[in-house]
């Protein structure tokens, strides 16, 4: 199959924009797991919702854009907090449980949002208008590089909050071993509410930037929840590096491949590349074990 | 034999009794069909809890009936095999695919295996999704022949493309493949599991050859997976891989929590909770798009207060008896 050189840029601009993504739910799960123990399965849902909430910021009150992004992530923050106090907690010591509350959660929001929001897909206002020009004459739309950008954005400003601030520290020092942090004064609890909200603030600026690129739906949370899981078992659970990798590769495979190889060969490969990675390294890129 | 075993062989004589009669009592194609669903959503989550017993769980199981319904429905249609000989060989597809998937899954466990066969299912969804050449694509699949007919000169005359046929024919099915998994689980086989279950690495270090046992237990689940879907094929006879429909992550979610709320522990566990639930949300038909939230309400509900299922209840209402006596 032949396929342009500006039909190329596009599917890996595409790809990047879609990992970026993928990268943001990645560490909102790996948080609230590395805290709580609890892997998050609801946590695309969380994302659609988020994609929600700021399109009827912006499209009934008419906020601006930022200002609603913003907004919304607070406001799924806060949902963060109510789900970590009434519905994770006290379901927190047996596995098997917590992942029974985290599919319910999933059912529940999932029907409820297709009650309240109904099935049509709908859009978020753009981003920003036109192409971009890289290398001469090659052009892409604007708007993929502004959401790579405002990723990254917060991706840093995670890092740099787990790096240099106390309660960051605290964090680090609850997910690393959580009855020595005890004995320092963290308490688990707090640790966990602060890693659903921040983790649930994350998902919801996912869901704006897949909203605003692309279209929004109920079901839009499943796709970014796979990846996002896969991204995990890829880049090794915990790395921030890793992360990045795995989900740049993933974005980068779902961006090129579909117009390099068909949809059908497209579909199949991140199944693959796990695999090739498990048998390489079963923890995972950065992985530990 | 004790009292207790004298209860379970008299308890699973009824249900079977009762799973026969089911046409006769209720004489309506829509109970039978119902039914008909339920012995396959009973079938699906008891093959779900064999990947429990080696202590992983699977959030793909719907991924291997998704391979298992297409197998039979495209072997039916473009070989014009017989349905006597697809159903095993939809079960053997899928399980010959887990074996190969399970060597490398295997190598890591808990949360990072479910995330694995989520992916899985997700893209072999996706593979029915894109492949339209073969699966028809979005449209999928319809027009693949039924069960057929099963006739013996003089004897009998089955029409197994008729709705109570095929329910006689979908009961007698699970309860052969139940009966399989029950004598399995009791077997040497079952102990080695749960064996690794309970202590992997002292079941290592005794000579069991951990990885082998758990990819075995994995394509067993499998196979009846496979054999699961190949019913459900030719009992919808219309497959389709949109992500809302049967193979899409809803009904790994719903699996999941009819294992839970039955109760993971017993055997009988499953059934009771694919039975209960799958007539609840036939019960909540008339408000079809809480469905889902009804079903997710209850899974929440019962880990939040009785974490063993449903299956604990009279263990519990027991313990509160000799309370009330003391």
């Amino acid at each position: 199959m032949d396929i342009t050189v500006q039909e190329f840029w596009q599917g890996l601009i595409n790809g990047l924009a879609l990992g970026w993504i993928y990268i943001l739910m990645a560490l909102g799960l790996t948080l609230i797991f590395g805290i709580m123990r609890i892997m998050q399965f609801a946590h695309g849902e969380i994302y659609m919702l988020g994609a929600y909430t700021v399109y009827y910021l912006t499209v009934t009150l008419k906020l601006p854009l930022f200002l609603a992004t913003c907004l919304g992530m607070l406001f799924i923050g806060i949902l963060g907090l109510i789900l970590e106090r009434f519905l994770f907690r006290p379901v927190k010591e047996d596995w098997l449980s917590a992942v029974v509350a985290a599919v319910g959660l999933t059912l529940i929001l999932q029907s409820g949002a297709i009650a309240m929001f109904g099935l049509h897909h709908r859009n978020l206002p753009v981003l920003a208008e036109g192409p971009f020009n890289i290398m001469g004459n090659i052009f892409v739309p604007k708007d993929r590089i502004v959401a790579v950008v405002v990723a990254v954005f917060l991706s840093l400003i995670l890092y740099l909050f787990l790096k240099a601030t106390k309660y960051g520290q605290a964090m680090v020092a609850s997910a690393q071993d959580p009855d020595g942090a005890i004995l320092q004064g963290i308490g688990p609890n707090r640790m966990s509410a602060l890693s659903m909200a921040i983790g649930c603030a994350l998902a919801a600026a996912g869901g704006v930037l897949a909203g605003s690129m692309f279209q929004m739906g109920p079901f839009m949370g499943i796709l970014s929840l796979v990846k996002g899981l896969l991204i995990i078992v890829i880049g090794g659970l915990g790395s921030l590096p890793g992360a990045i990798i795995a989900g740049m590769s993933l974005g980068i495979i779902d961006g090129l491949f579909p117009i390099l190889f068909g949809h059908a060969w497209a579909s199949l490969s991140p199944l693959f590349f796990v695999i090739m990675i498990l048998v390489i390294k079963p923890q995972g890129i950065f992985g530990h074990e | 034999m004790n009292r207790e075993g004298m209860f379970k062989i008299l308890g699973s004589i009824g249900a079977i009794l009762f799973a026969i009669a089911v046409p006769l009592l209720l004489a309506s194609t829509y109970w039978t069909s119902v039914f008909t669903s339920i012995a396959i959503n009973s079938l699906m989550v008891v093959s779900l809890r064999i990947i429990l017993t080696v202590g992983e769980f699977s959030l793909g199981h719907v991924g291997f009936m998704c391979l298992g319904a297409y197998t039979s429905a495209l072997l039916t249609m473009k070989a014009g095999l017989p349905f006597g000989v697809t159903l095993p060989a939809a079960g053997l597809f899928a399980g010959l695919v887990a074996f190969g998937l399970g060597y490398p899954f295997m190598r890591v466990k808990g949360i990072y295996f479910a995330i694995l066969t989520l992916v899985t299912s997700e893209s072999i969804r996706l593979l029915a999704f894109n492949w339209r050449g073969l699966t028809g694509g979005l449209d999928g699949l319809i027009g693949f022949p039924g069960a057929g007919v099963l006739s013996i000169p003089g004897l009998v005359q089955l029409d197994f493309n008729r709705f109570t046929e095929y329910y006689y024919l979908t009961l007698a099915v699970t309860l052969v493949s139940l009966f399989i998994l029950y004598r399995l689980e009791k077997s040497r086989l079952g102990f080695t599991w749960l064996a690794i279950r309970d202590a992997d690495k002292m079941a290592g270090a005794v000579g069991v050859n951990v990885l082998r046992y758990k990819v075995i237990a994995f394509s067993i689940a499998s196979f009846f997976a496979g054999i699961g879907g190949a019913l459900f094929a030719h009992f919808e006879r219309a497959l389709g891989p949109h992500p809302t429909a049967t193979f899409g992550v809803m009904t790994t979610i719903y699996l999941l929590i009819y294992m839970v709320v039955g109760g993971k522990s017993r055997f009988s566990g499953p059934i009771l909770g694919a039975v209960v639930l799958s007539l609840v949300y036939e019960f909540a038909r008339p408000v079809e798009e809480y469905q889902p939230m009804i079903i997710g309400a209850i899974g929440i509900l019962v880990v939040m207060t009785i974490p063993e299922g449903l299956i604990g209840i009279p263990e519990r209402f027991k313990k509160w008896q000799a309370k009330q006596i003391e």
